[in-house]
Order: C-alpha cells, then structure tokens, then sequence
C-alpha cells in the first residue's frame, strides 16, 4: 500500500550489481540490487556478516563499493551527505557537547545561522520529546535517551533518506519497543525514506514497507517482503508474525543450505532472488 | 542530621585512612634519617640532620631567593613546555591524518626517542649560547617527543563512528579537523600534556644544573654543590620534588579527571 503511492514510482535509491569485498578474507556482499521509493520504508535484516551494514554504509556514501552503481534520483553518490542522514548502532554521539549541540552539529556542518539552527535543533528535540535535555551532555543520558538524540539530529537535517544501522539493538527490550513505536510515528509525521538495518526479524516486519532478507557468506538477497499491513501497526499482529515465521524457515533452510555446501556436498546453489510479493494479503 | 554528621564523620575517618596509608613510609623515612644522624651514626658532613636541611632551606629563601630561582624555572618551563606542545600537537594532528608524513616521521621520532634530550645540549649551547635560550630549547624539545607520540595517538584512537558521524552530517575539511578530531582527542592530549610536563621538568633541570649564569633551581643545586654545602643541596632537591609533585597532583590529576567526566569516559559521581 504504502510502497506503490503511485502509478509509475521513481526510485529515490537504486542501487544495480553493488559488491563488496574483505580485502582478502573474500566477499562481503555479492552483487546485489534494489530500489528505494520516496517514502518507502526498506528494512535490511539478516544474520551477522550478511553485508547489512556495509550495504548501508556504502548507501550513505561512507563506503565504496568495488563494483555496481549506486543512485540517488538517478545522480551517483560519490560520498556523505547530500540528503541523505546515518543513525548508528551506539549512537555516536559527541560526549563533549551538550544535547542541543550534538543536535545541531550537521547544521553547523553546513553553515546554517545559529538562530535557525537553535529553531530547528529544539523542533527536532521536541519531536523525540527529549526538549527538556537540551543542556545535557550524553554520558548523563540512558541508552534510550542517547539513541533518541541521534534520531532527532539525523531528523534536524529533514533528510529525504534516512539510514539506520541497527539503531535499537544495543537497547533493552522495553525501550526497544517504545523507540519502535516512535520511529513509526516520526516516520508517518516526515515520511522520508527509510533504510533500517536489523537483525531482529519482527522488528525489521513491523517497521517497514518492504523487507529484503539477507543471507551471509557472502551476502545477498534471498527474499523480498512487501509488509501490506495498515499503520499504526502492533508487533503482535498476526499477519506480522506470519511474515517473521516465514523469514525465519529460510533463514533456516539458508543455514541447512550453507553447511551442506561447506561440507562439499553438491554444487554451490545459485543465489536465488525470488520476490514472494504481498505475502501478508495471501 | 545525626546521620549526616555520621556521614561527615565517616568521611573524616576514610581521608585520615587514606592520608595515613600514604604518608607512613615517607615520615618512616625522615624518622630513620634524624636517627641515624642525630646518634652520629652518619657523618653530618656527608648526611646532615633535617633541621640543618631546614635552616639551609630557610636560608636559600631568605638569602639566595630561592623564590626568584622557583620562579624563573617555572616561567622557563613552562614556555618550554608551550613551544613544544604546539609544535608536538600540530605535527603529530598532520602526521596523524597524513600516512605518507607518519611512515617519514615514525622512524625519525623512534631515533630521536633513543637518544636522552640532554645529549642535545652540547648542540643547543654552540647554537644558542650557553644562556636561557638554550635550556628553554633542551625544554621545548624535551616537550615534544612525548607531546607529539600522543596527540599522533590520541587522533589515531577517535572512535572511527564518532568520525563517520560527523562525516555522515557533512563535516570535512578544516571544520571536521576544529569540530570533530581535535575536541575528540582531547582526553589523550590530556594525557599527553601531563606526561611531557614531567619530561619537560626533567630536560630543564639538567640543562640549568649544567648552563651556568643563569637563574633557576638548578644553578641554586649547583651553587650548593660549590659550596659544599650538602644541606641546601638536599633542600632544593626536596623543593624541586615538592613543585613536581604540587604540577602532577594538584593540576594535571584534576584537569584529568575533569576531562575524563566531561567526555564521558567515567562515571560522574
């Protein structure tokens, strides 16, 4: 529903034949291709060293890849910035800045006044409802609060993509739930497109519009998702669940796949891209 | 209130603990060396007795103005220090962002760091003249070994999120150099200026017990050294102990800890 608003979209992200390697501890990521719409949320999930994260580092320009393209409104990204903003796993943070401050560094990053940037830094504050910690500096801050943070100054930046690197999985699980539920309401406020990287299967299906499982050694896709559920959504929707028991057999099977090839048994499976469309409307 | 004075008081009896646990050897040891010369068991020509080491103390302040000595030291240490430090911390930020001057520079400042400062007095003194000027550059260059090895590692170890952070915001260049690497290094610049100080202290004592014709606590030891006179020579040696201890203790021990708070890297108590 959400992902398709309209009749021909024009992809926001494309990324064609991206891969990369470890040097020479062999490939990370294979050839993988995909498109991002405006106002799509994409959830990446999969095990570690599936290539989740180097997918997105390179998506944010931090990274290149050695082969494929990637695009943003058909314009390669040759590096950081440029609309498109990084929320990180441990927050990152500056420590030595006060709450505000790390809010509004991006603004001073590109030379915004500082009453607009101090406009824009308590609007972003106000949408995480952290407003009142403004004069706080981040080691007196919870986890939760920090990761808040982080989330209003990618915000501040109005990023038309927003990439998140597994940005609740250093959380408890209560925290994570209510930052999940947060995240869902500043993404139906902003609408920018979203790409979330996971490792929790029932997160990445109850956040996004499009889910693309990956697999590892080396990674690649091995399954697309369109989440067809309406928002709000609750994590404990059936249809959700059904999509996480899905994702979870082959995961599974992937696995099973992995150690027969290791084992030297039968000839290395071709890494199959089989779109299983509107799974949650069958 | 009973509770708080019990807390007050349980404050008084852990610092009279810890006071108590770190000053025994040291009054143990004034102990044993008023013994040993008040029974004559040493001759006072070659250990005199603390309170002759007290008059001599209380002579040097009064007669060889041992303030002005103190004074002149420290202002030349810590211009020394100054000149060092800047240079240390601009070359080691380039070195640190440049691979190509860090694979030059590394086996230069290996080579150097094999060679004690002093051993460059010599070459100070045919360059400079055997006056302040070549004791301030013994110092300064005392300063920047240790200063540029740190602040080469304290660049090298911002955390490479905290950099793909800022990146990831825009910054590059100068401002992500001014807003992101130098205010991110600072807890190891921290470190940095306190261990060169020590260096710094170090280098500028031998260079001034050596140049001659200046002032300073160093030429007040030699002087005593002239003279014969063991008491003031083992009153200055306390004095320079007392300043030392006074630096790393009293300013550079707090300034960490302050740093360390700010920055996050222990818990705020």
């Amino acid at each position: 529903m959400a992902a398709h608003p309209s009749p021909v979209p024009v992809p926001i992200l494309r990324l064609q034949g991206v891969a990369k390697s470890y040097g020479a501890r062999g490939l990370a990521l294979a050839e993988t291709s995909l498109e991002v719409q405006p106002g799509e949320f994409v959830s990446l999930v999969g095990p570690s060293g599936c290539g989740k994260s180097t997918l997105l580092a390179m998506i944010a320009g931090l990274m290149t890849p050695d082969r494929g393209e990637i695009e943003q409104h058909g314009a390669p990204v040759t590096g950081p910035g440029e609309g498109r903003a990084v929320v990180f796993q441990d927050a990152a943070l500056m420590p030595w800045l006060n709450v505000r401050h790390n809010v509004e560094y991006g603004l001073r990053a590109q030379g915004v006044a500082r009453a607009e940037r101090r406009r824009r830094a308590e609007e972003a504050l106000e949408m995480v409802h952290l407003a009142h910690v403004g004069d706080r500096h981040p080691h007196e801050l919870s986890g939760g609060m920090r990761q808040r943070v982080a989330i209003a100054r990618a915000l501040v930046l109005r990023p038309e993509v927003l990439l998140m690197d597994e940005p609740f999985s250093a959380l408890d699980a209560r925290t994570r739930t209510i930052l999940q539920d947060e995240l869902q309401r500043i993404w139906l406020e902003t609408r920018p497109a979203v790409v979330f990287v996971t490792h929790n299967l029932l997160e990445a299906a109850f956040l996004a519009d499009t889910v693309y499982l990956l697999s590892a050694g080396p990674g690649r896709i091995v399954q697309r998702y369109e989440v067809d559920v309406p928002r709000p959504r609750d994590e404990g929707d059936p249809r959700l669940v059904a999509i996480r028991q899905d994702m979870l057999r082959r995961m599974r099977s992937e696995v099973e796949r992995a150690n027969v090839r290791d084992a030297g048994g039968g000839a290395p499976g071709d890494p199959r891209v089989e779109p299983v469309a509107g799974l949650a409307a069958q | 209130m009973s509770a708080r004075a019990a807390r007050a008081g349980d404050l008084a009896r852990r610092t009279a603990l810890v006071v108590w646990r770190r000053s025994w050897l040291i009054a143990a040891l004034f102990g044993v060396w008023w013994l040993v010369t008040s029974r004559g068991w040493v001759s006072s020509v070659k250990l005199p007795p603390p309170g002759d080491v007290w008059d001599a103390l209380g002579r040097g302040f009064s007669d060889l103005d041992l303030w002005n000595a103190i004074v002149a030291t420290l202002i030349r240490l810590a211009e020394g220090w100054a000149i060092g430090a800047g240079v240390a911390v601009v070359l080691g930020v380039l070195t640190a962002a440049s691979p190509f001057l860090e694979d030059g520079i590394r086996p230069l400042i290996a080579g150097l760091q094999g060679v004690p400062t002093i051993a460059f007095l010599p070459l100070a003194i045919l360059w400079f003249g055997p006056s302040g000027a070549a004791v301030l550059a013994i110092t300064a260059f005392g300063t920047f070994k240790p200063m540029m090895l740190a602040t080469y590692g304290a660049v090298r170890q911002v955390p490479p999120t905290l950099r793909q952070a800022a990146r990831s915001m825009g910054a590059r260049g100068l401002f992500f150099h001014r807003t992101l690497v130098f205010p991110a290094a600072i807890p190891g610049l921290v470190v940095g200026l306190r261990l060169s100080w020590s260096f710094a202290w170090r280098s500028l004592m031998a260079a001034e017990l050596i140049v001659g014709g200046i002032d300073g606590l160093g030429q007040v030891l030699e002087r005593g050294r002239e003279l014969n006179s063991i008491d003031l020579v083992i009153a200055v040696i306390l004095v320079i102990a007392v300043v030392g201890i006074l630096f790393e203790q009293l300013v550079f021990a707090r300034f960490e800890h302050w740093v360390q708070r700010r920055w996050g890297l222990e818990q705020a108590v």
